[in-house]
C-alpha cells in the first residue's frame, strides 16, 4: 500500500472511531490491570475503585493519549501508560465533583455515582487512591527516558493540581451561579475539563519524544479541542435527553454556562469554530494527523 | 452584552482569541462545510472564477470599446452577463480541482499550486484578451487591482477548496498555509509591473496631417473575390489580362473575414489594431456595447444567450474600428472624399460615405450589390479621394454564370476608368484581394494605373496600401504604422514623401445604427451567404 493510500486508510470519516475499535480492548485491559491487587480487608475501596475506572465511559482521553502517542510514535507501552494515568485522573476527578459537598449529582455513565453506590467514604478514598495510582504508572512507564518520566508526572500534576482541575472546581463551587461571564465559565472549564485533555495529548506526545513546535500544536488542538467538548456538554446539558446522555442534565438551569450565556445557536457556532480550529492546528502533522482531526469531528456530532 | 446578560457570537469570539483560542485563521466557508460533512466545498471556487473570468474579460472589453468607459451601468449588466458565461469554463476548472485534489497525496502543496494557476489564469486571460484586442495602453492597467483582487478571491478559493476537499478523504494540509496568497499577491504585483513596463502610453487624437493636393483625383476600386491565380471565365480573364496592363505590387493572401481583410488594407494596420474581426459580435442585453465573446463564454454569447434572448448578434460595424481609413484620413486632412460600400466604414465628418449595409440594403444578390455601389459611387468618383468596394464576385463565388456576369461587369466599368487613368486624369488604383479562405498560394493584388506607369509586378505588403494611396493624394505617411507608400508603383516622384509621427486612433463620431437596422442588415448578410 502506498503512503497516500495508508493515509487514506486510516483518515477520513469514522478514522476516529476505527483507532477507538482498535485501541479499546487494550486500553480496557490495561485499566482493569492497573488497578492495585485487591485487598480481603478493603473491599469497599476495591469495589469503588472498580466503580470508579472501569464503568463504561467514552475514555476519550485516554484516547486521545494513544492517538497523540501513535502521531508522534511513541513506543506502544509508554502511551498505553499516559492513557491509563490520564483516565484515572479523570475517573477520580468524576469521583470528587460528585460529592454532595461538591455538584451532589446522582447518576455518571448511566449508573448511580460512586458515593451513593459505596459511601462518601470510600469514594473519596478510591479518587484519592486513583490519583496516586496514576503517577505510579506515568513514573514508571516503559520505553521512555527518566526525563520523559519525570515530564509526564509534572504535566500530569499540573492538570489535576492546584492549576488544573482543583483549582476548576474550586472557582466553580466559589462562583455566583447566576452571574458567571464568559470569562469565569472559561478560567473553569480550561482547568475542570482543558486541562486534562491538554494533558492526555501532550502525554502522548511527550511519551513519543515530540519536538516543541509539535506539543505546541497539539497543545493548541487540545486547548480548543477541550473547550468545545465543555460546550457541546452544556448544550448537551441544556437541551439533552438524561436516558440517552446517562447523567443528569437540566441540573444547570439555574446557573450560567455557555448554552445560556451565548444562547444554543451562538454556542453550537462557537464550539464549532474552536473544533475548526483545533483541526487547523494539526495541519503540521498532515495525513498522520487524521485520527485526532476526526475526533474533532466526533466532539462536535456527540448526543451524550 | 445585551440585558438578558448574554454575549453575541462576535464578543464570544473576540475574548476566546484573547484568551489563546481560535488563533489559527480557517477559510471557514468552505472548510467549515468539509468539517461538518456538507457537500459543496468548491461552490465558492466556481463562483469566485466565474467572477474573475468575467472581470477579466470586462477589463478587456473596457480597453477596446469606448462606449463602454462611459457608461458604468452597462459595464455593470456587461459583467454580469460574462460572469454568466464564466460559469461553465470556471465550473470545468473546478471538476479539474476536484480530481486534482482527490489524487493528492500532498494537499497542502497542490492546493497552493492550483491556487497559483488559477491566478495566473485569471491574470493571463486579463492580459492575453487586452493584447488581442488591441495592445495595452497604459490606462488599461487601471484594471490591474479588480482584476488581481477577484484572481486572489479566486485563488484563495481555490486553495480551501482543494483543502476541504482533501480533508474530506482524511488528508490534512502539510505546511503553512499562508505563502499562497503572498504568492499570488506577488505575481499580480510583477504582471502589473511588467505591463507597466510594456505597456504603450494612452492614444491621444492627434491632428490630420496637412496634404499637399494633387491635381488628379484618386480612385481606388476594391473587388472583393477576384483571383488573379485563378480566372474562372471569359470577363474575369478580361479583367485580369486588363489589370496586368499595370503597375502592381502584390501580397501573400491569408484567410480572414471580408471586415477584416479589407479593414487591414483601408487602415494600413492589422486587425490586432483597428479592431475589426468578423462579420458578427455578440451584445449582450443592456450592454452599450458589442463584442466579441471572450475565452470561454460562447456557450452562452452565441448558444444559450441568443435562445433565450439574452444575447443578440449585432453586425459588424464602424463603432467597432479604431483606426482611420484612408478616405477618413483624407476627409480629416481637408481632401474632399468618398467611399462606397466599404465593411465598417460608417459616417466621417468631410467624407461622403455610403455604408456597406445601405448597399446591401439595396441588393438582392452579389451583382445587385455591385451595380447599386457602382451607382451611389459615380456621383461621387469626381472627389480627391473617393473608392468603391464591389463583393458581387465574392457573393456570388458558388454561383459561376452570376459570377462571370459580375466580373464583366467590373471590366466595363473600369474600362471606362481606364482610359482616364491613361490621360492622367485620375490615378485609378485596384485593389483585388479574395477574403473567403484564400487558398496557400493565392494572392491579393494593388493595381495602379497612374499615367504611363508601365506594367511591372513587384511584391509588397498589405499594409503599403493605404499609405501609398495617401501618399498618392498628397498626404503625409505616418511614422508608425507597418507599412509605407510604395513609389515604384505610381509615375515618377508624384508620391508626397513628408512624414508625420502617426495618424492617431480613430475616435468615432456620435450616433450608432439602430437596433432595428442591425437584424436588417444581419438578415440581408445571411441572405446573401456572408452568415449561416
Amino acid at each position: 500500500m502506498t503512503a497516500r493510500a495508508s493515509g487514506r486508510a486510516r483518515g477520513g470519516a469514522g478514522a476516529f472511531e476505527a483507532f477507538a475499535k482498535r485501541a479499546l480492548p487494550g486500553l480496557e485491559e490495561s485499566l482493569a490491570a492497573a488497578l492495585p491487587a485487591p485487598d480481603p480487608r478493603a473491599p469497599a475501596l476495591r469495589a469503588a475503585l472498580e466503580a470508579a475506572l472501569l464503568s463504561p465511559g467514552k475514555r476519550l482521553r485516554p484516547l486521545v493519549a494513544l492517538a497523540a502517542g501513535e502521531l508522534t510514535r511513541a513506543p506502544k507501552g509508554a502511551a498505553q501508560a499516559v492513557a491509563v494515568a490520564v483516565e484515572m485522573l479523570h475517573a477520580a476527578s468524576l469521583v470528587l465533583d460528585d460529592l454532595p459537598s461538591m455538584d451532589d449529582a446522582r447518576r455518571r455513565r448511566g449508573r448511580p455515582t460512586v458515593h451513593l453506590l459505596h459511601g462518601v467514604a470510600s469514594a473519596e478514598l478510591a479518587a484519592v487512591a486513583l490519583l496516586s495510582r496514576a503517577f505510579e504508572i506515568v513514573a514508571a512507564a516503559p520505553g521512555v527516558s527518566p526525563a520523559a518520566r519525570a515530564r509526564l508526572v509534572a504535566e500530569l500534576s499540573r492538570a489535576v493540581g492546584a492549576e488544573g482541575c482543583c483549582a476548576g472546581q474550586s472557582a466553580d463551587l466559589s462562583a455566583d451561579p447566576t452571574r458567571l461571564r464568559l470569562d469565569d465559565l472559561e478560567a473553569i472549564h480550561a482547568r475542570k475539563t482543558g486541562a486534562l485533555f491538554v494533558a492526555a495529548v501532550r502525554g502522548g506526545a511527550i511519551a513519543g519524544h515530540a519536538s516543541e513546535s509539535a506539543l505546541g500544536a497539539l497543545t493548541l488542538f487540545a486547548r480548543n479541542l477541550g473547550l468545545a467538548f465543555q460546550i457541546t456538554d452544556d448544550l448537551l446539558d441544556f437541551s439533552g435527553d438524561p436516558e440517552e446522555m446517562g447523567k443528569d442534565v437540566h441540573r444547570d438551569a439555574h446557573r450560567a454556562n455557555f448554552a445560556t450565556l451565548l444562547g444554543p445557536d451562538s454556542a453550537r457556532r462557537l464550539a464549532q469554530e474552536l473544533l475548526e480550529t483545533a483541526v487547523e492546528a494539526l495541519s503540521a502533522f498532515g495525513a498522520k494527523g487524521a485520527t485526532l482531526a476526526d475526533l474533532a469531528r466526533v466532539v462536535g456530532d456527540r448526543r451524550r | 452584552m445585551n440585558k438578558d446578560g448574554e454575549i453575541s457570537l462576535g464578543e464570544a469570539r473576540d475574548r476566546l482569541r484573547e484568551l489563546g483560542y481560535l488563533k489559527s485563521g480557517v477559510e471557514r466557508l468552505v472548510f467549515g462545510r468539509a468539517f461538518a460533512g456538507r457537500g459543496g466545498v468548491l461552490l465558492p471556487a466556481w463562483l469566485a472564477g466565474a467572477l474573475a473570468f468575467a472581470m477579466s474579460g470586462l477589463a478587456a472589453a473596457w480597453a477596446q470599446e469606448a462606449p463602454l468607459r462611459a457608461s458604468p451601468a452597462g459595464a455593470g449588466v456587461l459583467v454580469f452577463h460574462l460572469f454568466v458565461a464564466s460559469l461553465v469554463p470556471s465550473g470545468l476548472v473546478v471538476l479539474v480541482v476536484r480530481l486534482l485534489a482527490d489524487l493528492s497525496s500532498a494537499p497542502g502543496r497542490d492546493s497552493a499550486a492550483a491556487a497559483l494557476a488559477a491566478a495566473v489564469a485569471d491574470l493571463g486571460l486579463w492580459i492575453a484578451g487586452t493584447r488581442s484586442l488591441g495592445g495595452f495602453a497604459t490606462t488599461a492597467l487601471v484594471w490591474g487591482i479588480p482584476v488581481a483582487a477577484a484572481a486572489l478571491l479566486h485563488a484563495a478559493a481555490i486553495r480551501s477548496g482543494f483543502l476541504a476537499r482533501a480533508f474530506a478523504h482524511g488528508l490534512l494540509p502539510e505546511g503553512p498555509r499562508r505563502r499562497v496568497f503572498a504568492g499570488a499577491l506577488s505575481l499580480a504585483v510583477v504582471a502589473t509591473g511588467v505591463l507597466l513596463a510594456v505597456g504603450t502610453p494612452e492614444e491621444r487624437a492627434v491632428s490630420a496631417p496637412t496634404p499637399i493636393p494633387r491635381r488628379e483625383p484618386v480612385i481606388v476600386v476594391a473587388v472583393d473575390g477576384l483571383r488573379h491565380d485563378a480566372p474562372d471565365g471569359p470577363d474575369a480573364r478580361a479583367v485580369v489580362a486588363m489589370l496586368s496592363t499595370g503597375s502592381a505590387g502584390w501580397w501573400p493572401a491569408r484567410p480572414a473575414s471580408p471586415p477584416e481583410l479589407w479593414m487591414d488594407l483601408a487602415t494600413g494596420e492589422p486587425s490586432l489594431e483597428h479592431g475589426v474581426r468578423a462579420l458578427e459580435r455578440v451584445r449582450p442585453a443592456g450592454s452599450p456595447v458589442s463584442l466579441r465573446p471572450p475565452l470561454g463564454t460562447r456557450w452562452y454569447l452565441r448558444g444559450v444567450g441568443p435562445r433565450i434572448a439574452t444575447v443578440e448578434s449585432a453586425p459588424v460595424s464602424s463603432g467597432e474600428r479604431r483606426r482611420l481609413t484612408f478616405w477618413e484620413l483624407a476627409a480629416s486632412s481637408g481632401l474632399p472624399s468618398a467611399a462606397v460600400g466599404w465593411w465598417a466604414s460608417g459616417r466621417w465628418p468631410g467624407a461622403e460615405v455610403v455604408d456597406n449595409r445601405e448597399i446591401f440594403g439595396r441588393a438582392k444578390d452579389g451583382a445587385a450589390a455591385d451595380e447599386a455601389a457602382w451607382r451611389a459611387f459615380l456621383p461621387l468618383s469626381s472627389r480627391a479621394v473617393a473608392t468603391v468596394y464591389l463583393p458581387g464576385c465574392d457573393i456570388l463565388r458558388n454561383a459561376a454564370p452570376e459570377r462571370e456576369r459580375a466580373a464583366g461587369k467590373i471590366r466595363e466599368w473600369l474600362s471606362e476608368l481606364l482610359p482616364r487613368a491613361r490621360a492622367g486624369e485620375i490615378v485609378l488604383i485596384v485593389l483585388t484581394a479574395d477574403s473567403h479562405a484564400a487558398p496557400a498560394g493565392s494572392t491579393g493584388r494593388m493595381t495602379v494605373f497612374d499615367r504611363e506607369t508601365a506594367a511591372g509586378l513587384r511584391r509588397i505588403r498589405a499594409d503599403d496600401v493605404a499609405p501609398s494611396i495617401l501618399a498618392r493624394a498628397g498626404v503625409p505617411a505616418a511614422e508608425d504604422l507597418p507599412g509605407a507608400p510604395v513609389p515604384e508603383l505610381f509615375a515618377s516622384g508624384t508620391l508626397e514623401t513628408s512624414r508625420v509621427a502617426t495618424w492617431g486612433p480613430r475616435v468615432a463620431p456620435a450616433g450608432a445604427p439602430s437596433r432595428e437596422s442591425d437584424k436588417e442588415y444581419l438578415e440581408k448578410l445571411r441572405s446573401l451567404g456572408y452568415l449561416n
